[in-house]
């Protein structure tokens, strides 16, 4: 069966240059500093199985283009799905109105033209075809689904999810920005509700690469059955965790959670603009505890958050935020480096057409330590091991918070009995120091990071950490 | 490369179109729900403007029933000719994955009188108006208090949009709607001290009618509630929900009504739970998209029922389930106008109304307990929930647990203190049981009417 896909011709086609360059020039002569024209196609495919059907398969599939120009500190947005001539046009007027701006009929000699295309996507052109076929896709939900019911006990719910992004992206920006590439995300999830009586247990894990037509065809069902009935037998008899101030440790992986949420965010330029980051003048100084070196990346093979180019049309780099507990770089975008200062560093994102660019986190995550993951838990008399998180989010005060999904108490040196309920609350500026030990056994875990613009593939990670304080609510 | 495309929905022109395109697919049996629409919003910082943002937006979503009896559907924001086709041929190709054992079908309710509303359609203003107006209230609201430095969240937007909803047997429905929103959430800080916030939020059918005034007297009086805070100690208290967050936990926990999560086994309700004590005898919810105080009620869901009021608990006791038509089928009653479109129809609801059940004492003999002194001088600690976070992660539907930050007061002897950082904990089940009364008369609110509740017995997580 083939892929749900045929959407006409591809950004490749040079009519496309033929009708942006107009476009760019139309937007210089009316005054504007800079023109960008991002464009998008997309097919996305989710199917969903429970228990032993698949109950829904939900494709789609798109165009649309953001039209954005930039005067002085200022710009305009403007999206559409109108991608005709016409269509475009009408988006840049109303964009260039926005900043007072209005197309004329002077002729403009200040831009000569788009340069040759900077092609990421030349490679990628088989992904979506390789990608797995909706029959494919159905019969390894099912496996996995199968799965869970030989590896679990109690199940009243069983589920597995797909989900198929693939997209592809034309940015062109009257700064001679020219650039296409092509994304292909893939994402499967299982989902378990156990009950006994009065005791429920809900868990889930997630998977997911970038780039990687094969993945699902790789991907082991009965292991990752095997993990998830395991958490959620742990849990479903689980009593509820005891509020109140613990040292926690923070398993690897997912773990990562905490950082993104509780610094990661406030190293975006969009919070220095806004003025809620505690850090947008402490360049150079101590952030955090020593043992914390953190680094965000666009680059990691197949990892959530890798791109060939950000949506600005800019290849990603790594950058280090933090290096042994010193702030060195915020994550910064076009209007970020435009209204901050800080340079731009491949961090543009949005999660379509329909999203001006924002500086956004790609694959974050806490370099290794020199510990094992037990000399962690075992310097803590009591506390709590925090096993798999489940998501959180970070105030406009920099306050976070975040649900543990699974998580055991630590007594004596050694993991005791298992509690649910756990949220972890907290200030960056606070707990960014008492990040004392770390791990050596770095793992990245995928997500989806929701925030300015838009929803947008992420990873996090971080090895074991150790947390020396922190405040738990619980019942 | 695409040609132009309509610019607005036209129910018989795609009717007849869809007709055409699926007789040479040879498909007998569709349905399509469609909307459009154009957005304009602003935001500012300190006098100058943030962003500002254009968007025309359209969607389609194609249904189609295959020889088999089974069922596809396919997405696309593409409504030209060929768009249309391709979206057509991609469900029946999903199709073959359609699932036997629950087959949606048309709602019965398609072609059924709509209710009639009030929504006015009101002129759209150009950008720059916009721009005026909410720098107009950024500075009306920096001007309320020293200590308010930064309206870091803020935003006002208009929006012209159309649905519709059309079906091989003829149905047509249509909906055109303007409405308008402005937000403002204000960041405060005095040395020495860490920053708070606090916002507000007011919706209308069109940026004239938005009560500006209102929502930076509300965001000022918030965020300065906040500027004396203290930590707060562990343990158990009587809490006081305001509308709003009563309304959040509610929400959040409304698979306790929804019928799909029943028949998938995800709710904490079952089939045979109708006509059990689920809360107190005096509490009623009812859903009720029509209600006037919705701003931009759709008057019928994704399957074209018509949207109408409904009594979910009356009395304290489960009454009835939110269904889209294939749930209602299997439950043997009419479909009730929640449904969304999918192969899967999903359920969810529009807008509750939360009070005493007429005839019932209106838990009034739960707040004489702490009338004499409630939240005057002399009276027992009591903590005010003012607003809720992080829902998307610290409830647990199917569990029916929660564990959330918010933003509130400690009551202390008749005095409040703003709360510097806390959990409020507990289980929905045992909410729904602990409820002490109600206190004033119910607000409106974007998601519903309620008055402000409270609560015996949750547990509240502190840092002091």
């Amino acid at each position: 069966m083939p892929v749900l896909t045929g959407l006409p011709g591809d950004f490749q086609d040079t009519a496309w240059r033929g009708r942006l360059e107009p476009l760019l020039a139309a937007g210089r002569a009316a005054g504007a500093d800079l023109v960008e024209v991002f464009l998008e196609r997309s097919d996305h495919l989710g199917a969903l199985a429970e228990q032993e059907v698949i109950t829904n398969v939900s494709p789609s599939f798109g165009m649309g283009a953001g039209v954005r120009v930039f005067s002085g500190r200022h710009d305009g947005f403007v999206s559409t799905n109108d991608l005709s001539a016409t269509g475009l046009m009408a988006a840049l007027d109303q964009a260039l109105a926005m900043l007072g701006l209005l197309r004329s009929s002077k002729a403009f000699d200040g831009f000569e033209g788009l340069p040759p295309l900077t092609d990421h996507a030349a490679a990628k052109a088989s992904w979506l075809q390789a990608s797995p076929s909706l029959t494919e896709v159905a019969a390894r939900l099912l496996e996995g689904t199968g799965a869970l019911a030989r590896h679990g006990s109690h199940l009243q719910s069983r589920r597995g999810s797909y989900s198929r992004d693939w997209q592809e992206v034309l940015v062109c920006a009257s700064d001679g920005t020219f650039a296409r590439d092509i994304r292909l995300h893939q994402s499967l999830g299982l989902n378990v509700l156990a009950a006994d009586g009065d005791h429920r247990a809900s868990v889930g894990r997630r998977y997911g690469t970038q780039g990687r037509p094969e993945d699902l065809r790789v991907w082991d069902p009965e292991a990752a059955a095997h993990d998830l009935c395991g958490s959620a037998a742990t849990m479903l008899y689980a009593d509820y965790v005891e509020a109140g101030q613990y040292p926690v440790v923070l398993a690897n992986r997912f773990g990562g959670v905490i950082f993104h949420e509780a610094c990661g965010h406030l190293l975006e330029t969009t919070q220095v603009e806004r003025g809620t980051t505690p850090f947008a003048d402490q360049v150079d100084q101590p952030i955090a505890h020593e043992a914390v070196t953190a680094i965000d990346e666009g680059l990691s093979e197949g990892a959530f958050g890798s791109l060939s180019m950000d949506d600005e049309g800019m290849e990603p780099q790594r950058t280090v935020l933090i290096e042994n507990g010193i702030l060195r770089r915020f994550l910064s975008d076009r209007a970020g480096e435009t209204r901050t200062g800080h340079p731009r560093t491949g961090s543009g994102r949005r999660q379509s057409h329909a999203f001006a660019a924002a500086s956004r986190m790609r694959n974050t995550y806490i370099a290794p330590g020199p510990h094992t993951p037990e000399e962690l838990i075992a310097s803590v008399d009591k506390g709590l091991y925090c096993k798999a998180m489940g998501g959180g989010s970070v105030g406009p005060t920099g306050q976070f918070n975040f649900a543990v999904e699974e998580a055991f108490l630590i007594e004596n040196g050694q993991l005791s009995r298992p509690v649910k309920g756990a949220t972890l609350i907290g200030e960056a500026k606070e707990v960014m120091p008492r990040i004392s030990m770390c791990a050596n056994d770095l793992e990245l875990a995928a997500g989806f990071c929701g925030s300015v613009s838009g929803s947008v593939f992420v990873t996090v990670g971080q090895p074991h950490i150790l947390v020396d304080t922190i405040t738990v609510g619980g019942r | 490369m695409s040609d132009a495309t309509p610019t607005a929905l036209n129910g018989e022109q795609l009717s007849a179109q869809l007709q055409r395109l699926a007789a040479q697919a040879g498909l007998r049996q569709w349905d399509l729900g469609a909307s459009r629409g154009t957005d304009t919003s602003v935001q500012v910082d300190r006098g100058e403007p943030k962003q500002m943002k254009g968007a025309e937006r359209r969607a389609v979503t194609v249904r189609v029933w295959n020889e088999r009896g089974l069922v596809g559907i396919t997405s696309t924001s593409d409504l030209s000719e060929e768009g249309l086709a391709r979206a057509l041929d991609g469900a029946k190709e999903a199709s073959a994955f359609g699932n036997p054992e629950d087959i949606p079908a048309f709602s019965p309710l398609a072609k059924a009188p709509l209710q009639s509303l009030d929504q006015p359609m009101m002129e759209s203003r150009s950008i720059l108006d916009l721009l005026d107006r909410l720098k107009d209230a950024e500075r009306n609201l920096l001007a309320r208090h020293g200590a308010i430095t930064t309206i870091p969240y803020n935003g006002l937007a208009q929006r012209d949009s159309e649905r519709l909803y059309i079906n091989s047997e003829g149905a047509l429905r249509h909906q055109r709607l303007t409405t308008a929103s402005l937000y403002l959430y204000a960041r405060a800080e005095e040395t020495g001290r860490k920053p708070r916030s606090g916002g507000a939020m007011r919706l209308a059918y069109g940026v004239d009618a938005l009560d500006v005034e209102g929502c930076v007297a509300e965001a000022a009086e918030r965020t300065i509630s906040h500027l004396t805070y203290a930590p707060i100690a562990t343990g158990r208290y009587t809490c006081v929900f305001s509308p709003e967050a009563f309304l959040d936990l509610i929400g959040a926990f409304s698979g306790l009504f929804n019928a799909r999560a029943v028949l998938d086994g995800v709710s904490l309700s079952q089939r045979e739970s109708l006509g059990e004590e689920l809360a107190v005898p005096f509490l009623s919810i009812i859903d009720n998209g029509l209600h006037p105080g919705n701003i931009g009620a759709s008057l019928f869901d994704g399957e074209g029922t018509p949207t109408a009021p409904l009594t979910l608990i009356e009395g304290g006791v489960l009454r009835h389930f939110l269904h889209s038509e294939a749930t209602a089928r299997a439950f043997g009653v009419a479909p009730t106008g929640h449904a969304g479109m999918g192969a899967k129809v999903s359920v969810s609801p529009d807008w509750f109304e939360i009070g005493p059940t007429p005839g019932q004492p209106g838990g009034e003999e739960g707040l004489d307990r702490f009338a004499p002194d409630g939240r005057r001088p002399g009276g027992g600690d009591l903590v005010v929930i003012d607003s809720l976070s992080a829902l998307h992660a610290g409830v647990k539907a199917s569990q029916g647990a929660f564990s959330l930050p918010f933003d509130g007061w400690l009551i202390r002897g008749g005095e409040p203190i703003s709360i510097e950082s806390a959990t409020v904990a507990g289980d929905i089940r045992t909410v729904l049981k602990s409820l002490v009364g109600f206190e004033g008369p119910a607000k409106v609110t974007p998601s519903g009417l309620c008055p402000w509740v409270w609560v015996e017995g949750l547990t509240i997580t502190g840092d002091a």
